[in-house]
C-alpha cells in the first residue's frame, strides 16, 4: 500500500469514528465542529477542481455558496409562510432542494464562467471577485430575505427514513455527501476530460495546438464546481439554520483558497485536511486572542514554502497531484 | 519553378499572398509557397526573417493581414487554432511545447485522444484507455523513446524532449506536419538521429520544415524557400539554391 493510500485511509477512517468519539465524551461540540469541516471541505473541493486542476483562480466561489443557501433559505421561509414553491408538494425534502440548490449555482456558473473564461490570469480572478460581489450586494438587497443581517432557516430539509435533527446523523449525512464528490473529482481529474483540463494549466499553447478548445472544457469543469460549492451552501444552511450575504462575500472566497493552500492544491483530497486545519485553528485561537489571523498567516506561508501540495503532499508525498 | 511540375501535383498546402505586419515591421510580406504531398519544403532564412511568424499563421496562432492559407484546396486562413489539427495539420514547436508534470507517455496519449471519441469522457481512467496508450507507446517508439515513456517530461534531457515534440505531431493523424527547427539546440549526434527520423518520415506526408542547419536542409528538402525580411526570395531545388547567386549574398554567403 502507498504512503497517499494510507494517509487518505486515516482521513476518513478519523472523520467515520469522529462521532463514536464525540458522543463516548459526550461532546456535541465536536459533532458540530466536524460538520462545518466537512461542508467547508466539500466547497474547498470544488474550488480545487478548477483552481488546481486547470488553472482558473476563481476569486468568486462564495457566490455559488451563497446562492445555494439562499435557495434552501428563501424556500424555506415561503414554507414557514403556508406557501410552496411554484405549488411543489416537495419544497422541504432534501432530495428536490439540495439538487435544487446545486442547479442554481450550476446556471449561474456557467454563465459567470462563460463570460469570466474569455480572460486568464489576473483578469480572471477579478472579474470571478467582481461577480461574487455583484451576487453579494443583491443578496444585501433582498430585504424581504434579511437584507444585510440574513434570516434563520427555520427547520432542516427532510429525508424520507433519516433524522435530520440528530447531530450525529446530520454529520454522516454531510460526510457521505463530501465523499462522493471526492470520489467523481477523483475520477474525473484522472479522465480523458481531466487530462485535457491539466493540459491547460500545464501549457494551453500545446492542448490548443492539438484541437482541443478551451472554453468547452474548462465550462464544463467551472459548471461541476459551482454546483458543488452550491450543495455546500445548501448544507450549511441546513446546518447553521441560518444564511446571510456573509456566506457569499469575498472573505468566503479567500477562505476556500486558503484552505486549499493549506490542505495542498491540486490534491483533493487535500482540500479536507486544510478546512479542517483552517477551522480548527480558527477555534483553537480564536479562544484566546481575536487577530487569529496573524498565527494563520505565518503557518500558510511555511507551508507554502516546505511543500508544494501543501500538507497533503507533505504527507502523502510525490504522487498527491494524480 | 517548375510550373510543369506544379501543375501535375496539387498542392497538399498552399500559401497565397499572405502579408502580416506588426505595426511598421512587415513580418510576413506577399509569402507564396506550395507544399506537395510527400514533399519536404525547407524554409530556410536568416535570424528575423520571419520564418516562425509564418509557421504561427499557418497553425492559427496568428491570424494574417491578408491573403490565404489552403489546404487541399481548402481555405482555412480563419479557421481556429484548435481546429486545425482535426483537418490534418500538425505542429512542433521551435521551443518545446509540453506538460513538464505529465510522463512523456502522456503527452502523446494526449494527442491521440484529441482525435479520439473518448476526448471529453469523465469517467473512465485516461491512463488505463489502451486505444489511447497504444498508438502514444508507438509513436514513442518511433521516435526512438520507447525507454523512456514514463518519465515526467521535466526529467527527460532536452533532445529527448525534441524527439518527444516530433512524437506528439506523428500522433494527430495528419497530412501536414510543420515541424519548426526540430533540431534546436541539438548536439551532432542528436541532429544525426533526428535527421534519420525524418528521413523515415519522408514521402509519408507533405512536410514544411524550417531549420537552420544548412547540411540537414539540403539532405533532406525536396525544395527549398528562401525568406529574407519576411519575403520569399528564390524557391527551388537544393542545388538551385546552391547556384543562385542572389541566396548566396543574402543567406549562404554571409553565415558561412
Amino acid at each position: 500500500m502507498t504512503r497517499k493510500n494510507i494517509v487518505i485511509i486515516l482521513i476518513f477512517a478519523l472523520l467515520l469514528v469522529l462521532p463514536l468519539v464525540a458522543n463516548g465524551l459526550n461532546n456535541s461540540f465536536l459533532i458540530n465542529m466536524g460538520t462545518q469541516f466537512v461542508i467547508y471541505a466539500l466547497a474547498a473541493i470544488s474550488l480545487d477542481l478548477v483552481l488546481g486542476y486547470g488553472a482558473m483562480v476563481s476569486f468568486g466561489h462564495a457566490a455559488f455558496f451563497g446562492l445555494g443557501g439562499y435557495v434552501v433559505g428563501i424556500v424555506a421561509y415561503h414554507m414557514g409562510m403556508g406557501e410552496t414553491v411554484f405549488g411543489w408538494a416537495g419544497s422541504e425534502s432534501a432530495l428536490v432542494m439540495w439538487p435544487l440548490a446545486m442547479l442554481a449555482a450550476a446556471l449561474t456558473g456557467l454563465v459567470m464562467g462563460f463570460l469570466s473564461l474569455r480572460t486568464s490570469g489576473v483578469q480572471f480572478i477579478m472579474i470571478t471577485l467582481a461577480f461574487a460581489q455583484m451576487l453579494y450586494f443583491v443578496l444585501v438587497g433582498l430585504v424581504t430575505y434579511g437584507g444585510d443581517d440574513g434570516m434563520s432557516v427555520t427547520s432542516r430539509n427532510l429525508i424520507p427514513g433519516v433524522n435530520m435533527d440528530d447531530p450525529s446523523i446530520f454529520y454522516y449525512v454531510c460526510l457521505a455527501l463530501m465523499t462522493l464528490w471526492v470520489v467523481l473529482c477523483r475520477r474525473i481529474v484522472n479522465s480523458p476530460f481531466g487530462m485535457v483540463l491539466r493540459g491547460f494549466q500545464q501549457n494551453e499553447r500545446r492542448n490548443v495546438n492539438l484541437g482541443y478548445a478551451p472554453m468547452r472544457y474548462k465550462l464544463t469543469a467551472f459548471v461541476i464546481s459551482a454546483a458543488g460549492a452550491g450543495l455546500a451552501g445548501a448544507l450549511w444552511a441546513n446546518y447553521a439554520l441560518y444564511v446571510s450575504p456573509d456566506m457569499a462575500s469575498w472573505l468566503k472566497s479567500g477562505t476556500l483558497m486558503a484552505m486549499i493552500v493549506l490542505g495542498g492544491m491540486g490534491t483533493i483530497y487535500g482540500s479536507i485536511l486544510g478546512a479542517a486545519v483552517y477551522l480548527g485553528l480558527e477555534q483553537a485561537l480564536t479562544a484566546w486572542t481575536e487577530n487569529w489571523m496573524l498565527f494563520l498567516g505565518p503557518v500558510l506561508i511555511l507551508v507554502v514554502l516546505f511543500s508544494k501540495r501543501g500538507l497533503f503532499g507533505w504527507l502523502a508525498g510525490r504522487n498527491s497531484h494524480d | 519553378m517548375t510550373e510543369a511540375l506544379q501543375a501535375a501535383t496539387a498542392p497538399k498546402l498552399e500559401i497565397r499572398h499572405l502579408r502580416k505586419a506588426f505595426g511598421a515591421l512587415v513580418a510576413t510580406n506577399d509569402v507564396n509557397i506550395q507544399v506537395r504531398p510527400g514533399e519536404i519544403h525547407a524554409l530556410i532564412g536568416p535570424n528575423g526573417a520571419g520564418k516562425t511568424t509564418l509557421i504561427s499563421q499557418i497553425s492559427g496562432e496568428l491570424m494574417p493581414d491578408s491573403g490565404q492559407v489552403l489546404l487541399d484546396g481548402q481555405d482555412i486562413t480563419r479557421l481556429p487554432a484548435h481546429k486545425r489539427a482535426s483537418v490534418g495539420l500538425a505542429r512542433s514547436f521551435q521551443i518545446s511545447q509540453l506538460y513538464n508534470d505529465f510522463t512523456a507517455e502522456d503527452n502523446v496519449a494526449l494527442a491521440v485522444q484529441a482525435q479520439s471519441a473518448k476526448r471529453f469522457d469523465m469517467f473512465s481512467a485516461a491512463r488505463k484507455q489502451m486505444d489511447l496508450r497504444e498508438p502514444a507507446r508507438k509513436a514513442l517508439e518511433q521516435v526512438g523513446l520507447a525507454e523512456r515513456g514514463n518519465l515526467r517530461v521535466s526529467e527527460l534531457a532536452h533532445g529527448e524532449k525534441r524527439q518527444l515534440e516530433l512524437a506528439i505531431a506523428l500522433s494527430l493523424n495528419a497530412s501536414v506536419l510543420l515541424l519548426d527547427e526540430p533540431m534546436a539546440g541539438l548536439g551532432a549526434e542528436e541532429s544525426q538521429r533526428m535527421k534519420d527520423i525524418l528521413l523515415e518520415l519522408k514521402g509519408q506526408y507533405a512536410i514544411l520544415l524550417v531549420e537552420h542547419d544548412m547540411d540537414i536542409v539540403f539532405a533532406l528538402a525536396d525544395r527549398i524557400t528562401v525568406l529574407v525580411y519576411g519575403k520569399p526570395i528564390f524557391t527551388g531545388t537544393p542545388d538551385e539554391v546552391r547556384g543562385n547567386s542572389d541566396v548566396r549574398d543574402a543567406y549562404l554567403g554571409r553565415e558561412e
